[in-house]
C-alpha cells in the first residue's frame, strides 16, 4: 500500500557492499561500547542487537494488509506495518517489563507470550469482522493452497482482488510474529534495565530504590524508540503489504535482519553512552 | 527505483524551510536557557515554540520523502523520526549548555546511518532517503527536547530526572516525580509523534497545497503544546506554566482559524452545515 499510489520501491536481493559496510558499523559500535563501558556494556549491547534482529525477523511474519485490506481487496490486517508491529511489540514489552523482577527467563517468556497473545486476539477479531461484518471469506492471493490446513483458495477469491480476509497461515504467522517481536522488545528492555540499575546509583550517589523509576523509564523509552526504529526499517524492507510466511516477500528477511542488527547496535551504543560517559 | 509521484507546485523551497526550521528551533530552545541566567522559570514556553518550529520543518521533510512511493504510509516516517530522535535527545541532554547543538550532531550521525541502512542495505533506492531520514531524526530529537525543556524549564539531564514532591507540607526532592522518572517523556513522545505524522497524512492528495499543509503542522504543534503546558504545572511555578498555556492556546486558535481559511480557499465549495433543528411546536 502506498500512501500516494506510487509504485512501491524495493528490489530483491542483497546489496553486498552496503551489507559489509553495515556490519563494519555494527562492529565499530560494539568496539566503542567495549571501550567506554567495558565487558558488561558490550554483553548488554550484544543482547540488544539480538533483540533488534528478532524484531526485524518477527515483523515479516505479521500479515499486514494496509488500506487495500480495509476495503476487502487484499488479505491481512487492515493497517500499516509500523502500527501493527508497535501494537504487538509494545504489548509484549509491557508484559515483559512487568515480569522483569521475576528473572531473565520469566521476563522474556512473559514478553513473548504478551506479544503473541496480542496478535492472536487481533487476528481473531479481524477475522470476526471480515467474516461476519463484511461478509467476505478468507482467501490468499499469493498461494493456491494453505500450507497448514490444505484449504484451497482460488474458488473463493473475488475477481480483481489479491485475495481477502485472514487465512489460517496468516493467523499463525501473526502469532509467531507477535511472539518474536515481544521477545525482542523485552530482551532490549531487560538488557538496558540491567545497565541502568548498575550505573545510575553510582553516578547520582542514590540508593537503588529511589532511582529505580528513572532506570525503568529510561530503559522503557529507549526500548520503545528502538522498537519503532526496527519496525519501520522492516516496514521499508517489506514495502507495504505482506501476507505472512508464505508470501514471496518473506524471502527478503535476511537484509532486514542485517539492517535491524546494525540499527540496534548504533542506537544501543548511544543508549549505553547515556550512563557511561 | 521508484517514480516521484507528486510535489506541490510553487511554494517555499524545502531548503529554505529547513533553514528556518533548524535556526528557529535552536534559537527558541536556547532562549529557555534565560531561565538559568535570570533565575526564573518564565521563559520555559520558548521550548514549545522550538518544538513547533521543528514540527513545521519536519512536515515538509515528510512530504519530500513520501512524495516517493515508500509503500508504508506516512505515519511510519513520523514513528522512525521520534523513535530515533528520543535516543539522540537523551544522550544530548548530558552535554549541559551545548545540548541543543550536540543534539543536532548526534541526531545527524544517527540519521545518516539509518538512512544508509534503508536506502542501500534494504535496497529502497530513493534519492532523498538519506537526507530526509537525517532531517527527520534531527526533527524528532528537537521536538522532544523542545517539549521536555518546556515542561521542566531546562534542557539538562539532571533536571529531567529530579523533581520535588510535597510530603506533609515539606518539599522533598525525589526521582519519581520527574520528567523521566514519571514517564512524562513517553507522553511527550506520543504528542510529538501525532503532531508530526498527522499534517501531511491529512492534507495529501492531488489538491495538496504547501501553505495549508504547513499551517496544519503549526496547528498540530500548538495543540500538542497545550497538552505539554498542562503537564508543566507539575514542574514549574503556576505563573510560568500559565504563560505557557496562554501562548500555546493563542497560537493554536490563530493557526486553527488560518487553517480553516486556507481549507475554504482550496475547497471547491463550502457548506456551513448547521445542526438538525427540531421543528417548532412539535410534531
Amino acid at each position: 500500500m502506498s500512501a500516494l499510489g506510487g509504485a512501491a520501491a524495493g528490489g530483491e536481493g542483497i546489496n553486498p557492499t552496503a551489507s559489509v559496510i553495515g556490519i563494519v558499523i555494527l562492529l565499530v559500535a560494539l568496539g566503542i561500547t567495549f571501550f567506554i563501558a567495558s565487558t558488561g556494556g558490550a554483553i548488554a549491547l550484544i543482547g540488544i542487537i539480538i533483540g533488534g534482529a528478532l524484531i526485524g525477523f518477527g515483523v515479516h511474519f505479521v500479515p499486514v494488509g494496509g488500506a487495500p485490506a480495509a476495503m476487502g481487496q487484499a488479505p491481512g490486517i487492515a493497517t500499516g506495518v509500523a502500527m501493527l508491529a508497535a501494537g504487538a511489540g509494545l504489548a509484549g514489552l509491557f508484559g515483559g517489563a512487568w515480569a522483569a523482577e521475576l528473572g531473565f527467563a520469566v521476563a522474556l517468556g512473559a514478553g513473548a507470550v504478551g506479544g503473541g497473545l496480542m496478535m492472536a486476539i487481533t487476528c481473531m477479531m479481524v477475522n470476526v469482522i471480515y467474516v461476519f461484518g463484511m461478509g467476505i471469506p478468507s482467501a490468499s492471493g499469493k498461494v493456491d493452497k494453505d500450507p497448514i490446513t490444505g484449504d484451497t483458495f482460488p474458488e473463493y477469491k473475488s475477481q480483481g482482488t489479491e485475495g481477502h480476509g485472514l487465512p489460517f497461515i496468516s493467523y499463525v504467522g501473526g502469532v509467531i510474529g507477535g511472539t518474536l517481536g515481544g521477545l525482542g522488545g523485552t530482551l532490549i528492555y531487560v538488557e538496558l534495565l540491567a545497565v541502568y540499575e548498575a550505573a545510575l546509583p553510582v553516578i547520582y550517589n542514590a540508593p537503588l530504590e529511589e532511582i529505580l523509576p528513572v532506570a525503568v523509564s529510561l530503559a522503557g523509552i529507549f526500548a520503545v524508540g528502538m522498537f519503532l526504529v526496527n519496525a519501520v526499517l522492516t516496514a521499508y524492507n517489506i514495502t507495504g503489504t505482506i501476507e505472512g510466511p508464505h508470501d514471496p516477500k518473506f524471502k527478503r528477511f535476511p537484509r532486514a535482519i542485517i539492517a535491524s542488527a546494525v540499527a540496534s547496535a548504533v542506537c544501543g551504543m548511544v543508549a549505553i553512552m547515556v550512563v557511561a560517559l | 527505483m521508484s517514480v516521484k509521484v507528486e510535489v506541490s507546485e510553487g511554494g517555499v523551497p524545502h531548503d529554505r524551510i529547513m533553514a528556518i526550521g533548524i535556526v528557529g528551533s535552536l534559537v527558541a530552545i536556547y532562549l529557555t536557557y534565560l531561565n538559568v541566567l535570570t533565575g526564573t522559570q518564565i521563559f520555559s514556553f520558548f521550548g514549545g515554540i522550538g518544538a513547533v518550529f521543528a514540527i513545521w520543518w519536519g512536515t515538509d521533510s515528510i512530504k519530500t520523502l513520501c512524495s516517493y512511493g515508500i509503500g508504508t504510509g506516512v505515519p511510519s516516517a513520523g514513528m522512525i523520526s521520534l523513535g530515533s530522535g528520543v535516543i539522540a535527545m537523551l544522550l544530548a541532554t548530558k552535554l549541559g549548555v551545548a545540548a541543543p547543538i550536540g543534539l543536532v550532531i548526534i541526531a545527524a550521525v544517527l540519521g545518516v546511518i539509518l538512512g544508509f541502512l534503508s536506502d542501500k542495505v534494504l535496497n529502497m533506492n530513493i534519492p532523498v532517503m538519506i537526507r530526509q531520514l537525517t532531517e527527520l531524526t534531527i526533527v524528532g530529537a528537537l521536538i522532544l527536547l523542545g517539549f521536555a525543556s518546556m515542561a521542566t524549564g531546562s534542557f539538562a539531564f539532571i533536571d529531567m530526572i529530579t523533581g520535588t514532591t510535597t510530603f506533609f507540607g515539606i518539599e522533598v526532592a525525589t526521582y519519581s516525580a520527574s520528567l523521566i522518572g514519571g514517564s512524562i517523556i513517553a507522553v511527550i513522545f506520543m504528542l510529538g509523534g501525532i503532531a508530526i505524522q498527522h499534517p501531511f497524512n491529512a492534507c495529501l492528495g492531488p489538491n495538496e497545497s504547501q501553505d495549508r499543509t504547513q499551517m496544519c503542522a503549526a496547528e498540530c504543534g500548538f495543540l500538542s503544546m497545550i497538552a505539554v503546558a498542562v503537564m508543566s504545572f507539575a514542574f514549574l511555578s503556576v505563573s510560568a506554566a500559565m504563560l505557557g498555556l496562554l501562548v500555546a492556546f493563542i497560537g493554536w486558535i490563530y493557526t486553527y482559524n488560518e487553517y480553516i481559511k486556507l481549507s475554504k480557499r482550496d475547497a471547491y465549495d463550502w457548506l456551513d452545515a448547521k445542526p438538525i433543528r427540531e421543528p417548532k411546536g412539535g410534531a
